[in-house]
């Protein structure tokens, strides 16, 4: 919704999905094949892999879709700019901290980019409560469930709830008082 | 019949696809399917309040997942689910359901006037495309009842009792057909106002592989109005 096909910047839709090591991870590489299900072409950056059984299904669902998984992120800056039309920050989400090998040298990397950035949940390396410097500036933020703390801080172009799924009783032992979702969509801009 | 179960064995072998997954955005596809037919506005019920029938087996299963994303889209869904298999996967299902406060009917009710006045909107998730042969109880009586209500009846990928592949001409005549993967070939005796086409799940490679020619869905949507 945020980076249609036909906004796209360059001639092909490529977008690149960097995924951290745990769960966050995860969601990024399902991220991914539905991108390529919605005709993006996602290129995925998925260093660590976690072991978990349905973790490494959803990576084998992502080879067998002919989604490319890079061996190294490039630390030219201009090459990822020059490659992708957009971002997805699928590193680290509300149990980060950054110090976490390795992804401080590929924070490092994003941290420069033009293109820009959608962070999954929090934009890896804020601290989920108080959000806080040194981290991503992403342009669109997907809140998962519910928007954390620190999503205050987020100064982006677009904030984005995905909750939908949550049953009514935790919504409201919870208290989240979400909005209301257009039609059948899964997602609201807030 | 066979190619569609050659399709969901690559899926579930080659892909490494979970059932729960791919139930999860069939049962989605569903009620995104029947919400664009059938808003709650549409409804002559003073409440959007629509019967749910799960069978025994997956096509039951998907409409556990559907009854469940009606309620999210702000309908009132009931269930009846007569046999219920005793696997982790359709308990969590039925668990989700109940949590949403979804009542479960303990019988079907015995007289189609009584559906008729009580619901907007049948949902059929008895049998799938895995079905075939003789019809065994109480389905069979449910289906008798079902072929004589006359508010609108939405199949989930086979209306319930149709031969696979030849379909049924004195059997269930739904209103509309959500055809999962790719329409099989029951969907040419398919007669009813609203065909349309979910489980937007199938990757390209395999789309190519059994020449499914699947039009293009629009934009993000998981389902495709086919008539």
């Amino acid at each position: 919704q945020a980076f249609p096909l036909p906004s796209l910047p360059r001639k092909q839709p490529t977008v690149l999905v960097v995924c951290g090591p745990a769960q966050n991870g995860a969601i990024g590489l399902v991220c991914a094949r539905h991108l390529r299900s919605f005709d993006y072409e996602p290129t995925i950056f998925y260093p660590k892999r976690s072991p978990d059984p349905l973790y490494r299904d959803f990576t084998t669902q992502c080879e067998k879709m002919d989604i490319p998984f890079l061996s190294y992120l490039p630390t030219e800056v201009q090459l990822i700019n020059d490659a992708y039309n957009a971002v997805v920050d699928a590193v680290l989400g509300a149990e980060g901290t950054e110090g976490t090998e390795p992804c401080a040298p590929i924070l490092a990397t994003l941290k420069h980019i033009r293109i820009p950035i959608v962070s999954l949940d929090v934009p890896s390396g804020w601290d989920p409560d108080s959000g806080g410097p040194g981290g991503l500036s992403p342009d669109v933020l997907v809140s998962l469930a519910a928007p954390k703390a620190c999503a205050r801080s987020f100064l982006g172009r677009q904030h984005f709830v995905a909750g939908r799924f949550l049953p009514f009783d935790v919504q409201r032992k919870f208290e989240l008082n979400p909005p209301e979702y257009p039609g059948t969509e899964c997602v609201v801009a807030l | 019949q066979e190619e569609a179960q050659a399709i969901d064995q690559e899926l579930f072998t080659e892909y490494q696809f979970s059932v729960d997954q791919l139930m999860e955005l069939a049962g989605l596809s569903c009620a995104t399917a029947i919400a664009k037919a059938y808003p709650p506005s549409s409804f002559t019920t003073s409440q959007p309040a629509v019967l749910v029938v799960c069978g025994p087996g997956n096509n039951g299963g998907d409409g556990l997942v559907c009854a469940r994303h009606l309620k999210m889209f702000g309908y009132q869904p009931t269930v009846y689910y007569p046999k219920r298999p005793s696997k982790p996967l359709f308990e969590g299902l039925t668990t989700q359901c109940k949590k949403m406060d979804i009542p479960f009917l303990p019988e079907f009710p015995t007289e189609a006037a009584f559906i008729d006045e009580l619901y907007g909107l049948v949902v059929d998730a008895i049998f799938g495309f895995s079905f075939k042969g003789a019809v065994r109880e109480p389905f069979g009586s449910i289906l008798s009842t079902l072929e004589r209500v006359t508010v609108p009846i939405a199949s989930i990928d086979i209306p319930s009792g149709w031969d696979v592949e030849k379909g049924k001409a004195d059997g269930l005549q739904p209103d509309m057909l959500i055809s999962l993967t790719a329409p099989k070939k029951a969907a040419m005796h398919f007669t009813g106002r609203y065909h349309f086409l979910g489980g937007r799940f199938v990757p390209p490679a395999l789309q190519e592989k059994y020449a499914l020619n699947l039009p293009a869905y629009p934009s993000t949507d998981c389902v495709l109005q086919l008539t």
